[in-house]
């Protein structure tokens, strides 16, 4: 089956009882056993441990990235955590890119390494860097391609090839790309971590994350966690996160295409320092992009001439763009890393990572891309 | 489940079949608008109503069907039908069975939207009402003409609190043939079980106790099965053949659930004002504690009818419950449980006392509903009435000194600070 039939069919299958074309919201918070030697013979008992709506969304998350078994969760933070909680222990070490998303540097630095956990932050676009950060006792890989918001990319093989001989696991966190350009597994990654909040919802609906596992073993680790912490999502949000699920692709093409024609503007606009988006072929590493995703996504950053003072004008007199956190969705929405997204980031690691003053991070929505350009260009006449 | 049917059980189970596929113990949520048939003999069998089934969730839904078998075994009723509000059900009910040149007998003293559809908006299909007082059971009679088709009134009356006698007035309409329709809102079938006072139609908006925390906006219909609609050629939606479904004739098919069936198979079908499956999940959530919030409602209300009774500010209070109000033997007989949670009371000082009260209250909630969880004040003088003067607020049966309460389920000791505030402001004023 193509993508586009799975991103709708795929673990969804008219109800028994009524032939409800759509999986019903289980709102329910436990399930009538028919005898105690029955005892979840259909599967559920209690919805902290399983949930027949969030269940359907697991199962089409597995489908749409051909992995073996996937765990949902309330947050994108609760599926990277439940990865780590799983594949790491207190004495353990992990090598994590460098610039991975501001909540995940927060989670490690603040959080894990209180219990004992070691963590060395790499430049995930230098494999040698990569390579040279392995112990004796590294346990996970955490890669983000491309990165948040430096668009940085990662050789998801090579880190794959690196892990396997150092005997860790590697995660990749694939939110900016989904399954349908960009699918890990097949790039012997173990698994793929999906805030579903961005694309898989795709409306600023919901808050929502996954983990996509290539063996059953890995996510029933990761389920034991989330069983044992209690990090799970509702059923609401399953069931919305479906339905945005089935217009993905479609999202994906018109978002990406005019990501592309606004990179295009922006590297031509005298006012812009620079534009980075992995579509351009300025974009340092474009072959990479190319190579290893069949898509280039909807996120860019630009820089203004005028560094952060010029940035901050730009975003705060910028029409139809939303000034918002979260991306991936079909709103425009413009984002200062600096002040918002990374501000639990030191100043001289996001410096030495990329993250630059006067960074403005775009999520292209599906508005008319005339709209959208002829919006910057009136914020950029004012600047 | 079918012995265990007492008001508590019935309220937390009618309804609910635990589905074999997973046992959830709460009713699934079906957000669909529509069924996988399984082969077009069935399909065409769900949509010539031969059997049950669902088809497209404008007619019928799971979750929704839930809602309706629990409050047609609440209500005592043979099925019932929820639609998006409580002003749908009341105009779907009437226009099942009333047509061109026909005609209500009606209670004058109703909801303002019961008044205004029949006032205003069936007149210009041809129907048209008879407003008679609802203490004055004889004018009930007086007022059927040759073209009446229905009786309509609200058990306790808006504003004036009037208790309809159920008995009396079920025994006209049974003398002359004609269904007898209640908008059961304020008393819920907790309170009141219509249909064992002969009634043979209960509407509500059940986005007001039956739902209990004003989070959805719903009504429902709910059919007694205690009418012989057979008896008579004046109800020939009922009773002939129904071409839409090659000819069915409902009231031989379904007896005495035919006239819920034909408002499914017409009104539903064919105006649409169904409810949303999350919406009936959230009442459905509201009915649980129907008992229990009602118990509470009439508890308080109790206390405050006390307070209020005896506080200087207050010019005079009124409620069914209180051993003056005129329809205080009618409230006994027909609510023993308590005559409803709303009061009305007069601030000493007037119009601009009663002002002063309102915007001096900080708990009590300002706003037009009722039947929420929440305390909820109006002064109808300088709100929904202001702009009639004096003289009509009268007629209205609305003192400008007038407050509607609808008490909540707050702390009671809370309510009374709350008011004193109220009351003090209100004193302020009337001795300036």
């Amino acid at each position: 089956m193509g993508f586009r039939t799975k991103q709708i069919h795929a673990g969804v299958t008219p109800d028994p009882l009524t032939g409800s074309i759509l999986t019903p919201i289980y709102q329910t918070t436990t399930y009538v056993q028919d005898s105690v030697d029955e005892y979840l013979a259909k599967g559920f008992s209690y919805s902290r441990s399983g949930n027949p709506t969030v269940t359907a969304l697991e199962l089409k998350m597995t489908d749409l990235e051909d992995a073996v078994d996937s765990v949902c969760f309330g947050t994108g933070m609760a599926a990277v955590q439940s990865v780590m909680l799983a594949f790491l222990n207190a004495g353990d070490h992990a090598v994590i890119s460098d610039v991975a998303y501001g909540g995940t540097y927060r989670l490690c630095t603040k959080i894990l390494a209180r219990f004992g956990v070691e963590f060395t932050f790499v430049d995930g676009s230098n494999l040698d860097e990569v390579a040279a950060a392995v112990r004796d006792n590294t346990k996970l890989f955490l890669t983000e391609t491309p990165a948040n918001p430096t668009m940085k990319c990662t050789d998801i093989a090579g880190v794959s090839k690196i892990a396997q001989k150092a005997g860790a696991v590697h995660a990749v966190d694939n939110t900016f790309l989904t399954p349908y350009y960009q699918r890990p597994l097949e790039l012997d990654a173990d698994m793929s971590i999906y805030s579903t909040t961005k694309y898989m919802d795709g409306h600023n609906a919901t808050v929502g994350g996954a983990v996509v596992c290539a063996t059953q073993e890995q996510a029933d680790e990761v389920r034991f966690i989330q069983g044992s912490t209690g990090s799970i999502m509702s059923p609401q949000v399953a069931w919305l996160t479906l339905q945005g699920c089935k217009t993905m692709s479609l999202r994906l093409d018109a978002q990406s295409a005019n990501a592309m024609a606004i990179a295009e503007y922006l590297e031509g606009h005298p006012k812009v320092e620079q534009v980075c988006y992995p579509g351009l072929k300025s974009f340092a590493q474009h072959e990479l992009a190319t190579q290893q995703a069949t898509g280039f996504g909807a996120m860019l950053w630009f820089e203004v001439k005028g560094g952060l003072v010029a940035g901050k004008k730009l975003m705060d007199n910028i029409e139809v763009f939303s000034l918002a956190e979260n991306l991936g969705s079909v709103e425009s929405l413009i984002t200062h890393p600096v002040t918002m997204t990374h501000a639990a980031v030191e100043e001289a690691e996001r410096i030495r990572v990329g993250i630059i003053d006067g960074l403005v991070r775009v999520s292209v929505g599906l508005e008319d891309v005339e709209d959208l350009i002829e919006a910057l260009g009136q914020a950029l006449e004012q600047v | 489940m079918s012995h265990f049917n007492h008001f508590d059980t019935l309220s937390l189970h009618a309804g609910q079949t635990v589905d074999d596929e997973f046992g959830a113990r709460a009713t699934p949520i079906y957000q669909t608008s529509s069924y996988v048939f399984p082969d077009t003999d069935t399909a065409s069998s769900i949509f010539n109503l031969e059997r049950g089934g669902h088809a497209y969730s404008r007619i019928t839904n799971p979750t929704v069907a839930v809602l309706e078998q629990r409050i047609a075994a609440l209500e005592g009723g043979s099925a019932a039908v929820c639609t998006s509000s409580g002003m749908a059900a009341t105009f779907c009910a009437i226009t099942a069975i009333l047509g061109q040149g026909d005609h209500i007998v009606a209670s004058s003293q109703m909801y303002g939207g019961n008044i205004s559809l029949m006032k205003n908006t069936l007149p210009r299909f041809g129907i048209t009402a008879t407003f008679v007082d609802p203490t004055d059971t004889e004018a009930f009679r007086a007022a059927i003409q040759e073209n009446t088709r229905l009786i309509y009134g609200e058990l306790i009356g808006n504003p004036g609190l009037d208790i309809l006698d159920l008995e009396a007035i079920a025994a006209i309409a049974k003398e002359n043939h004609l269904p007898f329709m209640v908008d059961a809102t304020f008393n819920t079938p907790y309170l009141c079980k219509c249909f064992d006072h002969g009634v043979n139609i209960t509407i509500h908006s059940v986005t007001k106790w039956m739902g209990g925390h004003g989070t959805a906006i719903g009504g429902v219909i709910v059919d007694g099965g205690n009418f012989d609609w057979g008896a008579t050629d004046k109800y020939p939606t009922i009773t002939e053949p129904y071409a839409p479904f090659s000819g069915l004739n409902i009231w031989e098919e379904f007896g005495p659930s035919a006239f819920a069936t034909r408002i499914r198979a017409e009104a539903m079908r064919d105006i649409g004002p169904s409810m949303s499956p999350m919406n009936a999940f959230l009442l459905l959530q509201g009915l649980e504690t129907l008992s229990l919030r009602m118990d509470k409602h009439l508890s308080n209300t109790k206390e405050l009818l006390e307070f209020l009774g005896s506080h200087d500010q207050v010019s005079w209070v009124s409620h069914p419950d209180l051993p003056d109000h005129s329809s205080h033997t009618l409230a006994k007989k027909y609510l023993p449980k308590g005559a409803g949670s709303i009061v009305s009371f007069g601030v000493k000082g007037g119009r601009d006392a009663g002002k002063a009260f309102i915007e001096n209250v900080s708990l009590a909630s300002h706003l037009a509903n009722v039947g929420d969880a929440k305390t909820l004040i109006i002064h109808p003088a300088t709100t929904t009435h202001s702009r009639i003067d004096a003289e009509a607020l009268v007629a209205a049966g609305i003192t400008e000194d007038m407050i509607r309460l609808s008490v909540g389920l707050e702390d009671v000791r809370d309510i009374k600070v709350d008011f004193e505030n109220g009351f003090r402001a209100a004193k302020k004023l009337a001795g300036a």
